[in-house]
């Protein structure tokens, strides 16, 4: 063997490993031998949810880098977040971490912001949004349907569907009979609001007439619990105005000869009844609310989500445990 | 108890071989066409061998891991498989016994003869240290050599495994998922620990190999027993470092 | 390495031998016990005594390849088992088999030590082989290699080696074992004018009767590792020993054949 025709075999040969090696760490996700060129960001939270090194940073889906590190600062938690080169992150972009899988696989998700306003640079802080996880919008759903029934309930006792309240229809008889004129201008008013109720005006009648609303309800807690707030005031807004008929404001006399207030006042009763006899039939939702049945076909709808959820995971399932099983072999 | 301090021993001198050794490193530059020489003899001449046992080494992981996997619905991640396990151990470990095979008994038969007809002490009376001439020019090449045959039998099975996982009936995972998949998990650490496994086995493998050649006594029929005790000792201590190795290097 | 000793070949200080009770054990065989020598600067000094009666293992306790399990050996002042040893003083030690490097050439093997030790440049190198080769007349063997070499060529190279060292102290284990008589006759010539052209220190391990008493200055005889006697070729022409005289003349006795009783004579 030539000693010059084997040096330049060892040396092709090592080069073609080096020229191997550099070619597969380029082609790893644009990988680097050593520290990946590109930018670092902070974030910081009050809870990193299992997010942990390595995990992706997605863009509207898209990778645009991973998670560093994580650390303890403080009494929050920090991500140092290594950022793609060529990647433009605005300052008011929001970082949050989510959840790819119910199993529990974390990425961090960031918004475009809006577009022309500073770039964020490196070693930037970038603001975060907490997110709720499964368990919590189960929990607040619970606490929704126990409010919803109080409510409810409430309803009923000064409608006189409840149990103490039973004589409001004949003391209202008696205080039309006493308070005739006075009677008139307030059952006007209740006319109005009933039949804004009856044509879904106004937070309470969409919540009686709507079904529809009863997905809604789901899909979205702090919009339900908004309503549920606003349905209690105008309870309690309704109850004063009964309170009002019960302690005998208004004229009296004058509604017993006055035709059209008699005939107005039976449609306004007419309309009280057709709400109570929705409310008993479990039209609307307050209606299904009231009912445990209608409850528990909620509950149902909410834990064939979950189901359905979970059923996705069953399909992942084994792939996971491969990916499980391929990580941990080594 | 005296085959433990026999065993104690052994690993005593190895490491006395390798600090000898290691006296004699600024001696290397101008040992320059001896270095070139194990090169070529370690590195150039195992290419063949390497690129077609780790291409049939990737070809049979894809179609096992293909029959199994199939039963998961999980084919699609064949790429991942193959690549991580030709990557962080089967790649290096396969790697490692062809060298212990075809290196390591090559040495240990040279130096034992090279020791059982005297010529070892031959150099040693003409001042010429065994551990500077003989010794340290093939650990230099081994650890030169050993990373690009590591990267090449990880590129020869990952191709292997691609070309079963397209043409298989069976499993008829595209390339291109395939790779995908591989990427998608692979990170540029598991093939450096890959790289780092290989490094040691070679090492410790030409170090075990050369105490073991320089060690042998008694006459011819040694040289043949040194050789098999050269490779079985490589053999084990390459499985038996593999573990200890990848833990270390997946918890550092 | 701090080995540069002067470019002209053969000239130098030579050294003397001493060895002082020295004994070695193998495992539980004692191969030498109690032996004790002294060589002279500048003289032929051989070792004779049947096989295994333990005269190489004194030759490699001499070169620093064995160590004494007591007693020491001592090339001048120096301590033959230390490695620092070599570093002052060139010994050459001529294997039985020659120990030449099989993977090179003779040439190589020859401009091994030069090259290793960095003596001189690649001119100097090729002067220095040529000449050793020139010595022992093997210039036209000087690129083929080892195993193309006949037993007597390799003892040739291997001394041709051992020159190329420039050596204070040239020891020769068996120069002609397994060699024709005329080849022998060779080799006794090339040792002594070896000795009379740089005076250089030749201790020959031996069993060849005629080689030592045709060159040696003085000769020990060593039987069952312990010295029997030493003096100059005339003293053992007619020695008193009468076991040594066994050693010498061995009268070939058909009626009382040796091999029957070597199971005694070895313990």
């Amino acid at each position: 063997m030539n000693n010059k025709s084997q040096s330049i075999r060892v040396g092709l040969f090592f080069l073609l490993g080096l020229a191997l090696a550099w070619i597969t760490f380029e082609s790893l996700n644009g990988g680097r031998l050593f520290k990946k060129p590109g930018y670092t960001l902070v974030a910081g939270f009050a809870n990193l949810k299992g997010l942990k090194s390595g995990d992706e940073i997605r863009m509207a889906g898209v990778k645009v880098g991973a998670v560093q590190l994580t650390r303890l600062a403080g009494h929050r938690v920090e991500a140092l977040l290594a950022i793609e080169p060529g990647v433009k992150i605005p300052s008011d972009a929001v970082a949050s971490v989510e959840q790819s899988s119910l199993l529990g696989s974390n990425y961090l998700g960031v918004t475009f912001g809006t577009p022309g306003v500073e770039l964020l640079k490196d070693g930037d802080e970038i603001s975060t949004k907490a997110t709720v996880d499964m368990s919590e919008v189960i929990s607040q759903l619970g606490n929704l349907g126990s409010k919803l029934e109080q409510v409810v309930g409430e309803i009923g006792k000064s409608m006189g569907a409840g149990s103490d309240g039973g004589g409001i229809f004949q003391r209202l008889d008696k205080l039309v009979t006493d308070n005739g004129p006075k009677l008139t201008a307030t059952i006007s008013n209740l006319q109005d609001i009933t039949a804004k109720i009856k044509t879904s005006e106004g937070t309470l009648g969409k919540l009686i007439n709507e079904p529809k609303l009863h997905d809604d309800l789901l899909a979205s807690v702090t919009e339900i619990k908004a309503a549920a707030a606003d349905a209690r005031t105008f309870m309690g807004d309704a109850k004063h105005i009964v309170a009002d008929v019960k302690a005998g404001k208004g004229t009296l006399g004058l509604l017993l000869y006055d035709e059209p207030t008699s005939q107005s006042l039976k449609v306004s009763l007419n309309n009280l009844r057709e709400v109570s006899a929705k409310l008993n039939s479990g039209q609307g939702t307050i209606g299904k609310l009231i009912a445990d049945d209608s409850l528990y076909l909620s509950l149902q709808t909410t834990m064939k989500k979950a189901d359905r959820a979970l059923d996705g995971l069953g399909d992942q399932g084994p792939i996971t445990a491969v990916g499980v099983v391929a990580g941990a072999l080594f | 108890m005296n085959f433990l301090t026999a065993i104690i021993g052994h690993i005593g001198g190895t490491l006395l071989l390798l600090v000898d050794t290691l006296k004699h490193l600024p001696t290397l530059p101008r040992q320059r066409a001896r270095f070139i020489e194990q090169c070529y003899l370690i590195g150039y001449t195992s290419l063949p061998i390497v690129t077609i046992l780790s291409f049939f080494i990737g070809s049979v992981l894809a179609l096992q891991s293909g029959y199994s996997m199939e039963n998961f619905g999980a084919k699609q991640f064949i790429g991942t498989l193959v690549g991580l396990t030709m990557a962080r151990e089967l790649g290096p470990v396969m790697v490692a016994i062809l060298i212990a095979g075809r290196v390591g008994s090559a040495i240990t038969a040279e130096l034992a003869s090279m020791k059982v007809y005297q010529e070892i002490d031959a150099l040693t009376t003409m001042n010429i240290p065994p551990e500077r001439m003989l010794v340290l020019p093939r650990l230099a090449a081994i650890i030169v050599m050993m990373p690009v045959l590591a990267i090449i039998a990880n590129l020869c099975g990952w191709y292997g495994g691609a070309l079963v996982s397209q043409y298989t009936a069976t499993i008829a995972v595209d390339s291109e998922a395939y790779f995908s998949a591989l990427k998608a998990y692979m990170k540029p650490k598991d093939i450096m620990d890959g790289l780092v496994k290989a490094e040691v086995f070679g090492f410790v493998i030409i170090l075990v190999c050369c105490y073991i050649g320089l060690n042998t006594r008694g006459g011819p029929r040694e040289i043949g027993a040194s050789v098999t005790k050269a490779v079985v000792t490589s053999l084990i201590l390459i499985l038996v470092l593999d573990y200890f190795v990848t833990k270390a290097l997946l918890f550092s | 390495m701090s080995s540069s000793f002067t470019a002209s070949p053969f000239v130098g200080k030579t050294f003397g031998v001493t060895v002082a009770h020295l004994t070695k054990t193998f495992g539980r065989t004692t191969v030498l016990k109690d032996v004790s020598l002294e060589v002279r600067p500048g003289e032929i000094f051989c070792i004779m005594g049947p096989s295994g009666s333990g005269k190489t293992v004194i030759l490699k306790h001499m070169a620093g390849l064995e160590t004494a399990t007591s007693g020491e050996v001592k090339i001048g002042e120096f301590d033959a088992a230390d490695p620092e040893t070599r570093n002052k003083v060139h010994l050459a030690l001529v294997f039985q088999a020659g120990a030449l490097f099989n993977s090179l050439s003779v040439y190589d093997n020859l401009a091994l030590y030069p090259r290793e030790h960095r003596l001189c440049n690649e001119a100097g190198i090729r002067d220095r082989v040529m000449h050793a080769l020139s010595i022992l007349s093997l210039e036209k063997a000087a690129h083929k290699f080892p195993s193309d070499l006949s037993g007597g060529m390799k003892k040739r190279v291997a001394i041709a080696r051992a020159l190329v060292m420039e050596p204070q102290l040239l020891l020769y284990d068996e120069p002609t074992s397994e060699l024709d008589p005329v080849m022998s006759a060779t080799l006794t010539e090339i040792i002594a004018t070896l000795r009379e052209q740089t005076a250089v220190t030749s201790v020959v391990v031996t069993h060849d009767r005629d080689l030592a008493f045709a060159i040696a200055d003085r000769i020990a005889f060593v039987m069952d590792g312990r010295i029997r006697g030493v003096g100059t070729p005339a003293e053992f022409k007619s020695p008193a020993d009468p076991v040594i005289a066994n050693f010498l003349n061995p009268v070939i006795d058909l009626k009382n054949p040796r091999f029957q009783q070597l199971e005694n004579s070895h313990e």
